[in-house]
């Protein structure tokens, strides 16, 4: 389980998380919705130290952090223990697909290398990519990468993954594969956190969704009560305008 | 003197003048070896922005790329064993004034490279995109082995070629060492053309032969450059 409470971020003078508390029970799918600006990438950064929030507590499994004074080790823990999926793939550049996935079991995990390549191989096939092993990042489509991306996270059998905008950099035709492969993920009973403006997919996948706008949590509930029945008018707002009306009449 | 040029003389002076090419390439092969490591911890440390280490290390920068190589061999040779001449005899013995002055030569270089070299390397380093570092964050990677499994390898393929060129400027910059008194290839042009009154053979000798070593080490460098995979092989 992760729970944070009030956690509080700023960039200079332009507060960007204004005391935001979630609660993510094991095995579930979290989706964060809201515009541009409101602050979801952030607080997900937050959740593994990526960036540092000013305030807040973090509840981590049976650890119980200080998202501001925190230990090395702890921050070690937290990402050792999660997974995180970039916008922009964030594969390593010099290793291969394969390589890419193998990096975190042999140096983190101290695996030995050919268990690894195993585990490695097997990850790859899952999202549809062994015959791109041998690939490097900048020989395989925005799609393939996330897949490999998705692939490096899944591998490390996290407790949870946390995905940031996954499919915003890819073009249209590409998204469809990825979000098959994230959906597969979610059917595993993986914890999941993910940022994203496919709506679909959101109700699909969700177990929860959750939505922010400037800075705070303004709802959140069931897909089918966000999505139909919005309780705050800004949600109405969101939705209307990223939803066209007229896909609910079918 | 019958005539400025001779191929005879040419001839006679080529292999005495090559003989020596071993002195220079001692001098670049110890520079750079040692010069690559300093640079490596010069890069590092002005990346860490730590206070005081980092005005000493912009002087220290700063003086390098200031002065000529010439003036830092010079101080190395007639300095360091007025300067510290008396630190060495007491602690180990060592009479700085019998040292090899090669060895003087060895040590101004090896500074001068790293503050040029810790700032390529510096440069190569900034140029590693800050989601390569995150990305070996998230998967619970420690600072060090991020920096040294991610990011350095991906800097080390942005420095080559800085490298390769500033290698051969090392090259040719071991010409200087005559000065002081090595007799390096250009040393023994000189020395060979004033015990025999013919220069020019020497000289041309010289050039030679460090034109064809210069383009040897740049088509060398050329071929890690082409060879290197590291991530940006041509699409099969």
């Amino acid at each position: 389980m992760i729970e944070l409470t009030g956690v509080k971020k700023a960039f200079g003078k332009q507060e960007v998380l204004k005391d935001v508390s979630i609660k993510v029970n094991d095995g579930e799918v979290v989706v964060i919705l809201g515009p541009s600006g409101s602050g979801k990438t952030t607080f997900l950064r937050c959740i593994n130290f990526l960036e540092r929030a000013e305030q807040g507590k973090m509840v981590f499994g049976d650890k119980i952090l200080d998202l501001k004074h925190v230990k090395k080790r702890d921050i070690l823990y937290v990402r050792r223990h999660s997974a995180f999926v970039f916008q922009n793939y964030g594969l390593f550049a010099h290793k291969t697909a394969l390589q890419n996935v193998m990096e975190g079991l042999t140096q983190v995990q101290k695996m030995n290398k050919a268990e690894a390549r195993k585990i490695a191989e097997d990850a790859l096939s899952w999202v549809g990519l062994l015959d791109k092993k041998d690939f490097y990042p900048a020989q395989l489509s925005g799609g393939q990468q996330q897949r490999v991306g998705i692939a490096r996270a899944v591998a490390l059998k996290p407790d949870v993954i946390l995905f940031d905008e996954p499919t915003s950099a890819l073009d249209p035709e590409l998204v469809g594969e990825t979000l098959e492969v994230i959906k597969k993920v979610a059917k595993m009973g993986i914890t999941m956190v993910v940022v994203t403006h496919e709506m679909s997919f959101a109700e699909d996948v969700a177990d929860r969704v959750i939505f922010m706008d400037g800075g705070v949590v303004v709802e959140e509930g069931k897909p089918g009560e966000i999505f139909y029945k919005p309780k705050e008018e800004r949600t109405r707002q969101f939705l209307s305008r990223i939803i066209p009306q007229d896909a609910y009449v079918i | 003197m019958g005539s400025y040029f001779s191929a005879e003389r040419f001839i006679n002076v080529f292999p005495k003048i090559i003989s020596c090419i071993s002195v220079n390439f001692h001098i670049v092969l110890w520079s750079m070896l040692l010069g690559t490591i300093l640079a490596i911890f010069v890069a590092i440390l002005r990346l860490k922005e730590i206070p005081v280490v980092k005005q000493i290390l912009g002087v220290y920068i700063s003086f390098m790329r200031g002065t000529p190589l010439l003036v830092q061999m010079m101080i190395a040779f007639y300095g360091i064993p007025l300067v510290l001449g008396n630190v060495f005899m007491n602690l180990f013995g060592i009479n700085l004034n019998r040292v090899e002055p090669v060895v003087f030569v060895e040590i101004a270089i090896v500074l001068n490279e790293g503050a040029f070299l810790g700032e390529i390397f510096r440069g190569a380093i900034t140029a590693v995109p800050a989601l390569q570092t995150e990305a070996g964050y998230s998967i619970g990677m420690t600072g060090a082995q991020t920096f040294f499994r991610i990011v350095l390898p991906q800097a080390f393929k942005v420095a080559l070629p800085h490298y390769g060129v500033d290698f051969v400027g090392v090259f040719q910059n071991t010409s200087l060492v005559f000065t002081l008194g090595v007799v390096d290839v250009l040393g023994k042009a000189k020395t060979l053309g004033a015990a025999t009154g013919h220069t020019l053979e020497g000289y041309l000798a010289a050039t030679l032969i460090y034109i064809s070593f210069s383009l040897l080490l740049k088509g060398v460098f050329l071929f890690i450059e082409k060879n290197m995979k590291n991530g940006s092989a041509p699409a099969i």
